[in-house]
């Protein structure tokens, strides 16, 4: 049953197949975490610099009860470019081991190589640095286009928890 | 092997069953919907049971580490209303409800909803005033701190007794102070770096040159804020020619957002009876933290030469704060705590009111103590590697403030408010030996006083930090006017005019000097020249009738005294120099009213008494004359 629902949801979103994009990266967003609204300058930086190297991004919102209408208003509002789909059976949040809005999966041919956060901004709630000092999805993705393939590793990102669905 | 089964059962036995509308409901509806529901600015609505089951792992993560609700202050260090902490008692009974499986429960165990009202809190204010112009706070970067201008149009002087701020419907503004700007001076300011505003973390203004009434409450918005008005009796007093100046902490989210906050006014029918007075402690000039240092500590303390109700306090730092501290150490050594923050957070500054006011007995000293951490391992630090950090109002520099609202107690005939300025400016040249601000102000105080020497002295002396201070020279060469020391006072006020050649009350005062110094011209001139640019000041139009009339040019004189006379129209001295120049033309009806209304205004005017009764003398004589044979 759950790889049923995995391979159609492969078949829709393409993440786990390879149609020759060098990796696939997932950045889980919720329209009511501030922490992850405020990232979304920064994730529209990263898919305008790496999306024409050969990396996909897909904003995936796994709140319960968003409409698709609601998502694309929302993304509409913080100016996403990026493609967005609604998650509200948590098939990527497990599929990626996301844990918190925001934080970004990184697959490569269909496999997991990262999971965490987009950078160290903020190292608790309410408590951010005023500039990043270290950016782990931006080096990911560059290792990526320099040819390289990390091994698989995972950062704590901090932010909303996305929440059971009971 | 027994006790281990019992164990095992002791951890499935399930507790009380806790359910939503019994137990959760009572805290989220006190706690966190005041914040968040609809229209208000936290990012989602925390009132019904689906709201806040919808977000009931993220409550357990932020109340277990007491990031929500956001209270600062340690508990035991202060008795504050409006307390927003939770107890481990409410801790447990969330996290057993969500494990328990967030049970809705039965709907009559509900509490009444909690009652919002929408817009403004205590319904329409007696006046609005709104930012002029918009701003656009960016989509992404760091923190905005900015000043805006907000000039205030009033006929008259009105007294406030409530003061509301509405942002405008985003949440970007994470908190704001208003400062009110009596002298205008910050509105030069405005727009210096081509933007609406100005920058800056803090603000600061100067008094009012003529009226010792200092700033005397907090005006602080933080989202959330309960309108409170002030108590009965402390209104505050707002002047025609004022400027607002907000100072608003602006946080981008992630998309670009329009702001432009209006103020609403509640003013209160009578004038305050109750002064209250903010004290600041405060060592700027001490920061001077290296790099690297995690424990540098700042501290300041103050004697209390009068006794005072504490009423709030408003502590105060930028990102390389870590704790603030304050108290007060009683005359017979006893310690009582103020406020103590352990993990200070600017984001969450706050004014605190406290629930029973604070008494404190003359005698007592204040005293703060913020310590610094700037290291790297202090995340909130702005500066990456870590730099030297000294006092300043950027958001690299620090500050280390605390400011205590205090109701001072009458005890002498001395206003305690004047004691507690003077105890607060001899702690400032303790701090600061060169200090301007403290000299004069101090120069001031002696002035007020009565102790014209000792007003010059000090005058003299901060004139020596800061001669090209125009307002300085002014109240320096007032006190030599008063002294009676014209040629000292004559020279002062040119300079003062040099420096600031639009400095009316300079101009005022060197027309005054001129005219008693016996400079009837020059002191015309001057009047002249203050009229051009406030045609309406009455004093400026009688004393330019004086001195005309001294010259005997009368003529020229008698429209200064009506225009006078009309703008101040309950002076006996201008009535009656009205009067002898409408009895010099011959007007002897109009000059007899004239006088007659200096003596109802002043029944002891004797020239008033006196040209009376020559000009009903003359009248009769005329009447006389004019009967026929």
């Amino acid at each position: 049953m759950f790889a049923l629902a995995l391979a159609a949801l492969s078949q829709q979103a393409g993440i786990l197949a390879s149609h020759g994009e060098k990796a696939t990266v997932l950045l889980f967003i919720r329209s009511d975490c501030p922490i992850s609204n405020r990232y979304a300058p920064e994730l529209e930086r990263l898919y305008k610099k790496y999306s024409p190297l050969g990396i996909d991004f897909l904003l995936v919102y796994p709140e319960a009860g968003l409409t698709e209408a609601a998502m694309k208003q929302h993304s509409r509002d913080y100016g996403y470019s990026i493609p967005s789909v609604l998650d509200p059976h948590h098939e990527y949040v497990a599929r990626a081991k996301a844990r918190v809005t925001p934080e970004a999966a990184v697959f490569i041919h269909g496999e997991l190589a990262y999971v965490g956060r987009i950078d160290d901004r903020y190292v608790d709630l309410g408590k951010a640095r005023a500039q990043p000092s270290q950016h782990e999805l931006e080096d990911e993705l560059s290792a990526i286009c320099s040819g390289r393939v990390p091994p698989f590793h995972e950062t704590r990102s901090v932010g909303c928890v996305i929440e059971d669905l009971k | 092997m027994k006790c281990a089964w019992l164990a095992l059962l002791s951890l499935r036995l399930p507790g009380p069953p806790v359910t939503f509308d019994k137990d959760i409901a009572p805290i989220t509806y006190q706690y966190c919907a005041p914040c968040h529901h609809a229209g208000e600015v936290a990012p989602f609505p925390l009132l019904t049971y689906r709201d806040v089951r919808s977000h009931a792992a993220q409550i357990i993560a932020v109340t277990q580490r007491r990031y929500m609700p956001p209270w600062p202050p340690e508990p035991g260090y202060g008795d504050f209303a409006g307390e927003r902490r939770l107890t481990e008692a409410q801790l447990r009974l969330i996290a057993d409800w969500v494990k328990q499986g967030m049970p809705e429960g039965k709907p009559s165990d509900l509490p009444p909803n909690p009652h919002f009202t929408a817009g403004w809190q205590m319904g329409a204010p007696d006046l609005i005033v709104k930012m002029p112009q918009p701003y656009t706070v960016p989509a992404a970067g760091g923190d905005v701190f900015r000043n805006f201008v907000i000039p205030v149009d009033l006929k008259e002087t009105k007294y406030v007794r409530a003061v509301e701020l509405r942002p405008g419907n985003t949440g970007v503004v994470h908190h704001a102070n208003i400062v009110v700007d009596r002298t205008r001076r910050l509105r030069q300011r405005d727009g210096e770096d081509g933007q609406s505003g100005f920058p800056g973390m803090d603000v600061t203004t100067e008094g009012s040159p003529d009226v010792f009434d200092p700033d005397s409450h907090f005006l602080f918005w933080k989202p959330g804020s309960v309108l409170e008005p002030e108590p009965e009796g402390m209104s505050w007093r707002l002047d025609p020619g004022t400027d607002l100046i907000l100072n608003l902490h602006l946080q981008p989210k992630g998309k670009p957002e329009l702001i432009q906050p209006t103020i609403g006014f509640y003013f209160s029918s009578r004038p305050p009876t109750l002064f209250p007075m903010l004290l600041q402690l405060e060592h700027d000039g001490a920061l001077d933290i290296p790099p690297g240092d995690r424990n540098f500590q700042v501290t300041d303390e103050l004697k209390l030469p009068v006794a005072v109700d504490v009423l709030a306090i408003y502590p105060h730092a930028h990102y390389v704060g870590k704790q603030i501290e304050a108290w007060a150490t009683l005359p017979d050594g006893t310690r009582r705590w103020l406020i103590k923050i352990n993990d200070w957070d600017i984001n969450w500054q706050a004014v605190y009111t406290y629930r029973h006011p604070v008494p404190l007995p003359a005698g007592a000293t204040l005293a703060m103590r913020i310590t610094y951490d700037n290291s790297s391992a202090n995340p909130r630090n702005p500066s990456n590697p870590p730099i030297r950090v000294h006092g300043g109002d950027r958001s690299i520099d620090e500050m280390g403030h605390v400011w205590l609202q205090v109701l001072p107690k009458k005890e002498s005939h001395e206003d305690p408010r004047l004691l507690l300025q003077e105890a607060l400016m001899r702690r400032r040249l303790e701090k600061y030996p060169g200090d301007f601000l403290a000299h004069y102000n101090l120069g001031a105080l002696c002035q007020f006083r009565g102790d014209t020497r000792g007003a010059i002295t000090y005058y003299q002396q901060a004139l020596q930090v800061q001669p090209q201070n125009a307002t300085a020279r002014n109240s320096l060469a007032a006190a030599f006017m008063t002294e009676n020391r014209l040629g000292d006072a004559i020279p002062e006020l040119q300079e003062a005019l040099r420096i600031d050649p639009a400095y009316l009350n300079a101009r005022y005062n060197l027309a005054r000097a001129l005219a008693a110094n016996g400079n009837p011209d020059e002191a015309a001139r001057e009047y002249a020249e203050f009229l051009k640019q406030k045609t309406d000041d009455p004093d400026a139009q009688a004393g330019l009738g004086t001195v005309l009339l001294a010259e005997h040019r009368y003529d020229e004189a008698l429209p200064h005294f009506r225009e006078a006379a009309r703008l101040k129209p309950d002076d006996a001295d201008i009535q009656t120099n009205l009067g002898a120049l409408l009895a010099m033309r011959g007007d002897l009806i109009g000059a007899t009213q004239a006088f007659e209304n200096a003596l109802r205004i002043n029944p002891d005017h004797q020239t008033a008494r006196a040209n009376l009764a020559r000009a009903r003398a003359s009248l009769a004589a005329q009447r006389d004359a004019a009967k026929p044979n």
